[in-house]
């Protein structure tokens, strides 16, 4: 239970903790309008925004969620555009020259693009493998992690030979490992169709600086021309999209796209594979045993169903079992007597005719 | 001339006012209820599996003969056509006197795994309007789908004709083979049968990630720039909540029917082509002979406008309308040009063709 001292003291270090980041700040402010020019362009915009982050924590888990995106996304637009303007003042004059009038800015914004702390050489100079690696991290993530495993697992396959793969196996593990072989050679198969893949990605994000420069020159008059950084990020976004439909609307991206997902799915099926084995060496039921019941399952229930939508024949049944009774009740002793002669007659008069055709 | 007309000032005043809307955010945030959504009453008229059908309750009671259905897609949760009360496609059409039941599909899990098109068409859909009918003596009741849900009502009216008194699609893909169709495009090389055997249900998250990936900067980059915007403005950061809840709210696809779904429309294009079946059941554009009202969004990437337009030249009626709507695929439901444009063009076409 707190104590009013410890209430005390708990008081006291927020106090403290608040006074110690204002007298942060007002340094900061003191120190900022003292430096020079060359020191202050090296620094990076986005890191006051990191920190500043950092005293936010809000009560729900979605806000906080939001924030992180957020913030992710504002260092990045900070970051671009302090450094397109820091390249911009780089460049050597003439600034004006009217032959080059939007090479400088889109050179400034291409060299832009390389944010520090990018490990990926694809990444350099590729803002849409950017865009499309940060959106997978998000919708993929357990895929990811899987084929980060995967990565793991694989790495010495990628040493042997690829034809070292295709040596059939012998003895009493052959089944395991002409399965492992099997995922090797799924691993190798994806990791060549997602080259191919990056390789157009690349493609787009240089074609979207062409088109960039095409949509800078047009703004090259008054009235059009651009007034903020915030206007050039959007018309980059814009080129940038362009040059993105063009290449995925294409017949090659079309046959890699394809390629790639396959080439996923063939490495999942294959690790699902060995989940199952090793579940069911365990004694744990399996996917596939599962999707067997369900199926059964589901087709019982839709045979149910048909049944149950089957017109009602209950009346008609009962109607035929009244007329079964009705013609029963006719078929009375009397009855019976005169349909025997009935019958007779019609056999006697049969046979005459017969025999009449065999006189004949 | 130069194209940017910057000095080093303007960015100044631009970074520091960027700063200012993300710390006037910060507050915000704190500030922002749980985002909700639906706001109007509904009541539960029939359940099967995970469908359940619901009936919305407007302030004052039905004016219209005729009840409407809405068939939403399976890729989405419906609760878009009802999103926040000035962003509601339901409220508008029960203030005008419409009858509107709403199918919820639910959220399917590996046991729905082998539900096929012919489970939700002939099954559920077919279940659902015959409840319907009979509720209210009727045989046949006016029905809304809204893009796969589109796809799916025309199916089912072209089965059952005789079941729908009057037809609407809205933002439904009909040709999946144009031009400028990017799903429809990537969906041509994959081998579907692998993908559905090896994933069983195809995930949410995958489905999203592909929705993201036809616009890459713009939906996971600009999108959030563009939030700093208005991140000083509780209500619109609580509608921004909203649809991105909305947004990845979303159900997994069950795989039979998913198979079947890219195999003859995607792929194979069928509900143009000829040769679709669903289950037993030949699938006869032909034979859609009531009355149609076509909705389409004119800078709609997901279907766009190409996809929607050939309706008119399929189907058989001889009352075809056609209503091009200035906007995207989610801006026809929520934004406040759809909600004075779409649901009165709906009450006024299916109040001359219910009397």
């Amino acid at each position: 239970m707190a104590t009013e001292d410890s209430v005390d003291f708990i008081k006291g270090w927020q106090s403290a903790q608040q006074q110690y980041w204002k007298n942060w700040w007002d340094m900061a402010q003191q120190t900022a309008s003292t430096m020079q020019d060359g020191d202050l362009s090296s620094l990076p915009w986005h890191e006051g925004l990191e920190l500043w982050s950092r005293f936010f924590r809000a009560p729900r888990p979605v806000q906080n969620d939001l924030m992180e995106k957020l913030m992710l996304n504002a260092k990045q637009y900070m970051t671009i555009m302090q450094s397109t303007l820091n390249r911009r003042v780089d460049q050597p004059p003439p600034f004006f020259d009217a032959a080059k009038i939007a090479n400088p800015w889109v050179d400034a914004l291409k060299n832009a693009f390389n944010i520090p702390g990018m490990d990926r050489s694809f990444l350099i100079n590729n803002p849409m493998a950017t865009a499309l690696h940060e959106a997978m991290e998000q919708g993929t993530k357990s895929l990811q992690q899987m084929m980060t495993g995967m990565e793991q697992l694989a790495a010495p396959f990628q040493h042997e030979a690829k034809s070292l793969l295709s040596i059939p196996a012998f003895g009493y593990l052959r089944e395991h490992q002409e399965h492992y072989q099997k995922m090797a050679q799924a691993w190798m198969d994806y990791q060549e169709a997602l080259g191919r893949y990056n390789a157009l990605i690349l493609k787009s994000s240089q074609r979207s600086f062409d088109i960039l420069e095409n949509k800078l020159a047009e703004r090259a008059e008054p009235g059009r021309q651009l007034d903020s950084m915030r206007a050039l990020y959007d018309l980059w976004v814009d080129a940038a999209e362009e040059a993105y439909a063009e290449i995925a609307l294409s017949d090659e991206f079309r046959e890699v796209y394809g390629a790639v997902v396959n080439a996923q799915m063939g490495v999942r099926s294959q690790i699902q594979q060995e989940v199952e084995r090793i579940s069911v060496n365990f004694g744990v039921p399996t996917r596939t045993e599962l999707n067997s019941v369900h199926q059964r399952l589901h087709e019982i229930r839709r045979e149910i169903r048909r049944q149950q939508e089957l017109p009602d024949l209950s009346q008609e049944i009962t109607n035929l079992r009244a007329e079964v009774a009705a013609l029963k009740k006719q078929a009375t002793p009397e009855n019976k007597e005169s349909k025997k002669s009935v019958a007779e007659k019609v056999i006697k008069k049969a046979s005459v005719k017969t025999s009449k055709s065999f006189k004949n | 001339m130069e194209a940017l007309n910057i000095s080093p000032q303007k960015v100044v005043d631009e970074a520091l006012r960027f700063q200012q809307k993300i710390a006037a955010g910060m507050q915000v945030l704190h500030q922002v209820d749980d985002v909700t959504y639906g706001c109007t009453e509904k009541e539960v008229i029939y359940r099967e599996d995970k469908l359940v059908l619901y009936r919305f309750k407007g302030e004052n009671k039905p004016t219209a003969k005729i009840p409407l259905l809405i068939v939403y897609a399976l890729v989405n949760r419906p609760y878009m056509v009802d999103l926040q009360e000035d962003r509601s496609i339901v409220k508008q059409l029960l203030s005008k006197g419409e009858d509107v039941y709403l199918i919820d599909w639910g959220y399917p899990d590996q046991s729905d795994r082998y539900l096929t098109l012919d489970d939700y068409i002939n099954g559920y859909i077919r279940r659902c309007v015959d409840v319907i009918c009979k509720r209210h003596n009727l045989p046949s009741i006016n029905l809304l789908g809204i893009c796969q849900g589109g796809a799916f009502s025309l199916c089912f009216s072209s089965i059952y004709p005789e079941k729908v008194k009057n037809l609407i699609a809205m933002v439904t893909p009909v040709d999946f083979h144009t031009a400028d169709n990017m799903l429809s495009h990537w969906t041509r090389g994959m081998d579907v049968d692998l993908f559905v055997d090896t994933l069983g249900n195809v995930p949410a998250d995958l489905m999203n990630l592909c929705y993201l990936t036809l616009k890459p900067i713009r939906l996971n980059q600009q999108k959030y720039i563009g939030l700093i915007d208005i991140l000083d403005n509780k209500t619109e950061v609580e509608n921004f909540l909203r649809m991105e809840k909305w947004i990845f709210d979303s159900p997994d696809q069950v795989g039979e029917a998913f198979r079947q779904f890219i195999k003859d429309f995607y792929q194979a294009n069928k509900l143009v082509k000829g040769g679709l079946k669903i289950g037993e059941k030949e699938v006869d554009l032909k034979k859609i002979t009531m009355p149609v009202l076509n909705i389409f969004a004119e800078q709609d990437h997901l279907v766009p406008p190409s996809a929607s337009r050939p309706l008119q030249c399929v189907i058989g009626t001889k009352d075809y309308t056609q209503l091009a709507f200035k906007g995207g695929h989610i801006g026809i439901y929520v934004s406040s040009r759809a909600q004075r444009e779409v649901p009165p063009a709906i009450h006024d076409w299916l109040e001359q063709r219910s009397k």
